[in-house]
């Protein structure tokens, strides 16, 4: 992939290749309740400092210091020499994510190679990683991470909090993906000893420690970066191996991996821009796991329970045709509302992505600590979108819809032009290549479209998306109060922050400040074989540490 | 007659040069690269910086020299995309492909010979134009149909074969053998149909010939008059369009490419393509052409010690 | 594949003198391929030109109901697709954009290939020479080549890639007019015209371009197969039309995924894009025939 510059955007392309979810509500994060999340969003108000039970895991018994493998779900199966090949579409065009952007590469390197100080169980909480516990000062603003022991890079060199620091100057003084922003709110990170880390921000915020779970929070040895592009050194379960360009990248266990050694000796990535090839391969033995089913509608063909198992899980994307806020006459909350009126989106999916995924009605996935489901904000009224459209004086409206060369916006527009056009809405449809998409539509200093639609995969990513100030973001999303309750949910509390967020939730819906179609769903083929598959798609990183060969 | 050697080669070099230019000029001198690499969320700040790393600031002729010169000695730059050098890339990459049309090739003429001479000899007759249809029809479908077919039948449902994948022959022949038979198929069926056509008029062309017919007054059937007599002269347009087409081919490999999952050269550039990496995709370009233009001198040449009638220009 | 398919055009190979192999049904009578490939092509525009009046559905309405239905199912003809389009209307308007292709690609080839190459066959030897030699380079990019490259920066589109692919076939018809100016040249009328003193545009006009029309109608229906195969190619690359823009090659591009299950929905085109491709080459063929015999004297 390009790099560019945009934050959300090359994940936004990854999202069409990276997961799908189903609609199995069981297998998802039960999203509703307060309690869940309050742990997920970050430890919270307790300042005690000598205290172990601040600190993301709900499964306090990852608090005690003392665990050492910390996946919850993990049954540690004992190390084999089992191999497995899996088949992605992406292929990373560097290994170096510190200087390139696009989700395919933390999608290898990250929990496998390069472990951070905090990561996401499958519920979306925020568990110990590197960092066996962590204590939050009151003010918010200093939080104290206490590190494991023993743990080794690859390279030889110990972990030490040292490394951690080196790590989280680094993304300030040597990234260049945008993503590095999420850094900007640390003041200063201090090695109290090697395994006391202290990081202080310059004012409280709850995303910092989620953002730490993702690649920002990347622990790199100081002595380890010379040549990240080709030659990734990280603590984690898995080591690199190699990489035939255009083919496959292969891993291999780290047998002198701090934690439990997965089960699995070595793992191919083997990349595919065909689907077909993909397909094909899996029947033909050639991988034994797909890891993003890319045309749902054929997934009948591994209908053979005896030999296929089918993943449905969640992601963090969400499908949506975005609306450009201050573009008349789009900026009438009516148009706006009309539109979604005018939707089908159950039809939508169904028609789509093959009913795989959760219809959403606001800019949030089932993973989401402060999912409301609003699915029926907006139910299927023909006759109540043509209403709100002659109350807005646009009975005979004509829109132009910008669509990226991905496979869930050229599967859903027939659709929805269909569907508009029976509420008396003409849609004029474009295609652009991404660097087009990235003139015209995503530059938020530009003004030049009116639909589109997009998946954004980054987790959590609300405050960006629709941040309510209209110069910020491609969706020119105009609301101050928004912004406020962006600001109170990041500095309060972690019950505050799923109150203020579900209000912000909420309000989005109200002002249909988009379309939103669904929640990408996680959907992963396998052989019968292959245990351990992530069902959920938390965070950049495609898991393999709880992966079995029977 | 080393005049027109060197003539040739002069030729052939000027070309190249200027094929070059022209490739550059499209890549590098329209639009800026920087930008069009970093994208639009890019900073003027991070455009400039990167234009200044690229050498954008230079004037276009200096950049087009250095490019050049690189080149001579196999110094195809480094991909800003994917931080690795392109001229190694290329090169690995232009030998699996060779692997995969060559074995084509040899497919496309073990089917196209003994075709298109027997469609030739049966000129007029029933069984001719069934060969001629057939190979029209042959002409007609795109490899990458005949791929899915050949995928469907006899990796999918019968098992035989592997559906995708490739590995070095060195390393392990057999599957290697394994790996290729289907892709080799999907080329070089089509290609046969098509040379099926070059063949079959060429044999006609020979067949209206004086000496074939003094053959066969002198009791030859049609056809050991044209397999001893006519088969040399026959082959020579057809050897002609093969090495004029065997870039064409090696480009139109990329589909085949794509769903075989083969790291040849045609993937790369389509692949380079979509990721905007426009140093590499020059770089490909421009050895696809010089090579295209290479072959072209070697037939030249060919034709010129072949045909003494051609000699004097 | 070779997106080119070289049906072997009259352009020569690399060696100058030879006129070439001009692999035809049959030599010298009108043959019934001129009157196939004529039906053929004829059937493509017609219906073509219908679906800009009607067609069974709206190719882009999405009957989401009723997805991959087989054939005959609620009026859908030969049935839908996997988004509950309907394939016979997507056939029809996906006809348009084949012809379409066609016309841009072979239109720009023709339009400047053929002055081209009636300058070079006029003119005096140095300077025919010169243009024969840039003529070469330019035959150095095989039409794919020169659309990815195109489309490399300017990204990929239907129209980017045709107007490569013309450019790209722009030599082989150079090459074509040139011999063919050559032998009118040398006709004796001309010779005559010369002698008497008319101006070579006057020759140009009256004589040559009369009689190397039909080498580049010849040469337009080939290239037209060239494109539409070209255009499937770069369809399945992603570069060809987008979604909303009904096109064989993208109807196989995007059926093709559900092809053990669900082979209908790419087979339809499939059939479409060969039956296009032998038409045109049938038709090329069959008036190669025709025209041949006219211009005397091939050595």
């Amino acid at each position: 992939m390009r790099r560019t510059r945009s934050k959300t955007l090359i994940g936004l392309v990854a999202a069409a290749a990276l997961a799908l979810a189903g609609c199995s509500a069981g297998s998802s994060t039960s999203p509703t309740t307060a309690s869940t999340p309050a742990t997920t969003a970050s430890p919270t108000s307790a300042a005690t400092t000598g205290g172990s039970e601040t600190g993301g895991g709900e499964s306090t018994s990852a608090t005690s210091g003392s665990e050492t493998g910390a996946e919850p779900s993990s049954s540690a199966p004992p190390a084999s020499d089992a191999s497995l090949a899996i088949g992605f579409v992406l292929e990373p065009t560097s290994l170096d994510f510190t200087q390139a952007d696009g989700a395919a590469i933390p999608q290898v390197l990250l929990t496998n190679i390069y472990e951070t100080l905090v990561k996401q169980d499958q519920d979306g909480n925020i568990v110990p990683g590197l960092a066996e516990s962590w204590t939050v000062s009151d003010d918010g603003k200093t939080y104290t991470f206490k590190l494991r022991d023993g743990v080794k890079f690859t390279n030889g060199a110990d972990f030490t909090a040292a490394d951690a620091v080196f790590s989280i100057d680094q993304v300030k003084t040597k990234w260049k993906p945008a993503v590095k922003a999420a850094m900007d709110v640390v003041d200063k990170a201090e090695a109290v000893s090697p395994t006391e880390l202290k990081v202080t921000l310059k004012n409280p915020s709850n995303s910092w420690l989620f953002k730490m779970t993702t690649r920002v929070g990347a622990m790199f040895s100081k002595t380890g970066v010379a040549d990240l592009a080709t030659k990734p050194i990280g603590t984690g379960p898995y080591v690199f191996t190699s990489w035939t360009r255009g083919d496959n990248i292969v891993l291999t266990r780290n047998e002198d991996y701090w934690g439990t050694k997965p089960n699995v000796k070595t793992v191919t990535f083997r990349y595919f821009q065909d689907p077909t090839a993909m397909n094909n391969a899996l029947l033909t033995g050639g991988i034994q796991v797909i890891s993003t089913v890319q045309t749902p509608d054929t997934l009948s063909q591994f209908d053979d329970t005896s030999k296929y198992a089918v993943v449905k899980g969640d992601t963090n994307g969400e499908v949506m045709m975005t609306m450009n806020n201050t573009a008349k006459p789009l900026d009438d909350v009516k148009v706006r509302q009309a539109i979604n009126y005018a939707l089908d989106k159950k039809a939508i999916l169904d028609g789509a992505w093959a009913g795989y995924g959760t219809v959403i009605g606001s800019h949030e996935s089932p993973l989401d600590p402060w999912y409301v489901d609003l699915a029926d904000k907006y139910p299927h009224d023909v006759a109540k979108a043509k209403e709100l459209l002659a109350e807005a004086g646009q009975s005979n409206l004509t829109l132009k819809l910008a669509l990226p060369p991905v496979p869930y916006a050229a599967a859903a527009a027939p659709i929805i032009i269909s569907q508009l056009k029976e509420a008396g809405i003409t849609v004029e449809p474009s295609n652009v290549t991404f660097d087009v998409w990235l003139d015209q539509v995503f530059d938020a200093a530009k003004n030049d479209y009116q639909l589109t639609i997009i998946n954004h995969v980054e987790p959590r990513d609300i405050g960006t998306v629709f941040s309510g100030d209209p110069t910020s973001y491609y969706t020119h999303y105009d609301n101050p109060e928004v912004t406020k309750l962006l600001a109170s949910a990041d500095a309060g509390t972690a019950e505050q922050q799923v109150t203020d967020m579900k209000k912000v939730v909420n309000i989005l819906a109200d002002d249909a400040a988009a379309a939103w179609l669904w929640s990408f769903p996680n959907l992963m083929v396998s052989t019968t074989a292959v245990g351990g598959l992530p069902v959920n798609a938390v965070g950049e990183a495609f898991d393999l540490t709880a992966l079995t060969v029977s | 007659m080393a005049w027109q050697l060197v003539r040739r080669l002069l030729i052939f070099l000027i070309s190249a040069v200027v094929a070059s230019m022209l490739i550059f000029l499209v890549l590098s001198g329209l639009g800026n690269p920087a930008r069009t690499q970093l994208g639009t969320g890019a900073t003027d700040e991070a455009v400039a910086e990167l234009s200044k790393e690229m050498g954008l600031d230079r004037p276009l002729v200096v950049q087009y020299w250095d490019w050049a010169t690189g080149l001579l000695h196999g110094d195809f730059g480094v991909s800003y995309v994917q931080h690795i050098p392109i001229g190694p890339q290329i090169s690995d990459r232009l030998l699996v492909t060779t692997w995969l049309v060559l074995g084509a090739m040899i497919i496309a003429l073990l089917i196209a010979v003994p075709l298109g001479m027997a469609s030739a000899l049966r000129h007029g007759k029933v069984s001719g134009y069934l060969l001629s249809g057939a190979s029209q029809i042959g002409v007609a479908v795109p490899a990458f149909l005949a791929a899915f077919i050949l995928v469907a039948i006899f990796s999918v449902s019968l098992g035989w074969l592997p559906a995708n994948g490739y590995t070095v022959p060195a390393a392990d022949p057999g599957l290697f053998l394994k790996q290729m038979i289907l892709p080799w198929l999907s080329l070089g069926l089509v290609q046969g149909a098509v040379l099926t056509r070059y063949v079959r008029s060429s044999v006609l062309d020979e067949m209206g010939q004086d000496y074939l017919r003094t053959a066969r007054s002198k009791g030859l059937t049609p056809g050991s008059a044209l397999v001893r007599h006519g088969l040399r002269n026959a082959a020579i347009p057809v050897l002609t369009v093969i090495g004029v087409q065997l870039v064409t081919i090696l480009v139109g490999a990329v589909v085949v490419e794509r769903i075989f999952v083969i790291p040849g050269i045609g993937s790369y550039l389509a692949d380079s393509v979509d990721r905007q990496d426009l140093l590499a995709v020059q770089g490909i370009v421009v050895t696809l052409v010089v090579i295209a233009l290479f072959i072209s001198f070697l037939v030249d040449l060919a034709y010129t010690l072949i045909d003494p009638r051609l000699r004097r220009r | 594949m070779t997106a080119v398919q070289p049906v072997p055009p009259p352009t020569e190979p690399a060696a100058p003198a030879v006129l070439g192999p001009a692999p035809t049904g049959s030599r010298h009578r009108v043959s019934p391929l001129l009157y196939i490939g004529g039906a053929i092509v004829g059937l493509i525009v017609l219906v073509a030109l219908v679906s800009f009046f009607w067609t069974p559905f709206d190719p882009l309405y999405t009957d989401v109901v009723n997805r991959h239905a087989p054939p005959g199912t609620a009026g859908h003809l030969l049935g839908t697709d996997m988004r509950g389009r309907d394939i016979a209307s997507l056939l029809m308007e996906g006809a348009r954009t084949t012809l379409y292709v066609g016309i841009v690609s072979v239109g720009i080839a023709a339009l400047i290939g053929t002055p081209i190459g009636i300058i070079a066959g006029m003119t005096r030897p140095g300077a025919s020479e010169f243009i024969m030699r840039a003529t070469d380079i330019l035959l150095a990019f095989p039409a794919l080549l020169m659309a990815l490259l195109f489309a490399a920066k300017w990204g990929g589109s239907v129209t980017t890639a045709m107007i490569a692919i013309g450019i790209a076939t722009v030599p082989a018809f150079i090459r074509v007019i040139r011999s063919g100016t050559l032998q009118v040249m040398s006709a004796d009328y001309v010779l005559a015209a010369r002698v008497a003193g008319r101006r070579g545009t006057a020759i140009a006009a009256h004589h040559v371009l009369p009689n190397v029309l039909g080498l580049v109608i010849v040469q337009a229906s080939v290239g037209y197969a060239i494109a539409i195969l070209a255009e499937a190619a770069l369809s399945y690359l992603g570069l060809g039309a987008g979604p909303t823009t009904p096109s064989w090659g993208r109807m196989l591009y995007e059926g093709q995924s559900g092809w053990p299950t669900y082979p209908l929905v790419s087979l339809w085109p499939a059939l479409a894009i060969i039956l296009a491709v032998l038409g045109f080459n049938l038709l090329g063929d069959g008036l190669r025939d025709r025209f041949d015999p006219r211009l005397a004297g091939r050595s």
